[in-house]
C-alpha cells in the first residue's frame, strides 16, 4: 500500500510531444475530431484549435467526408476520449478480411 | 504535483479555457446527438455545468428542440466537447 501512495498520478503517455501538432481524436459515441493540440491535463482533457468534427451517420457508416463541421477552439472532455493519434498516422486501406468467400 | 506535471505552465490548460468562458456563450456537444448552447455561469471539478438562457438542439431530427430559460444544471457525464463562444448548429 505504501507503493500506491508514492505513485500518485503518473501519466503513461506524454502528450507534450504532440503540442502544436495536428492530431485526430475519437470519442465515445462515435464522434471524431481533428485539430491542433494546444493544451491538455493529466485527466486527458484537451484543447484543440482549428477543430474539424466528423460525424458518423447510419448511412454514412465510416465515410467521414460528409458532415464535417468547423468548430474552432474547443475543449475535449478526457472522460469521453477513447483514442488519440497523429492526423497523418492513419490511412484508409481496402478491407483485409474479405477473403472469406472461398471454401 | 511537480513530479507529475508532464504539462508545462506555458501551455493552455483545458479547464482554464472553460473558466475564461464564464459569463459568455458556450456550445456544449454531448456524446449523443444533442447539443446545448447557453451562457456559462459556472462548473465544477466534474465539469457539471450551470447554464442560463439555454437552447437545446437535437441534431438528427433536424431542428431546434426546446428553449429553456432560467438556469439549468447540465450533468457532465455525457459532455464530449465544449466550444467557447459557439452559437450552435446553424439550422
Amino acid at each position: 500500500m505504501a507503493d500506491k501512495d508514492k505513485k500518485k498520478k503518473e501519466s503513461i503517455f506524454d502528450l507534450s510531444k504532440y503540442i502544436d501538432k495536428h492530431i485526430r481524436v475519437k470519442f465515445q459515441g462515435g464522434r471524431e475530431a481533428s485539430g491542433v493540440l494546444k493544451g491538455f491535463d493529466p485527466l486527458l482533457n484537451l484543447v484543440l484549435d482549428g477543430t474539424i468534427e466528423y460525424m458518423r451517420d447510419p448511412d454514412d457508416q465510416y465515410k467521414l467526408t460528409e458532415d464535417t463541421r468547423q468548430l474552432g477552439l474547443v475543449v475535449c472532455r478526457g472522460t469521453s476520449v477513447v483514442l488519440i493519434c497523429p492526423h497523418d498516422g492513419m490511412e484508409a486501406i481496402p478491407n483485409p478480411f474479405i477473403q472469406q468467400q472461398d471454401g | 504535483m511537480a513530479a507529475v506535471a508532464a504539462t508545462n505552465p506555458s501551455q493552455l490548460l483545458p479547464l482554464e479555457l472553460v473558466d475564461k468562458c464564464i459569463g459568455s456563450r458556450i456550445h456544449i456537444v454531448m456524446k449523443n446527438d444533442k447539443e446545448i448552447v447557453g451562457t456559462l455561469l459556472g462548473f465544477d471539478d466534474f465539469v457539471n455545468m450551470v447554464l442560463e438562457d439555454v437552447t437545446e438542439f437535437e441534431i438528427t431530427p433536424e431542428g431546434r428542440r426546446i428553449t429553456k430559460l432560467d438556469q439549468i444544471l447540465l450533468n457532465g457525464n455525457n459532455i464530449t466537447m465544449l466550444i467557447p463562444g459557439g452559437e450552435g448548429p446553424e439550422v
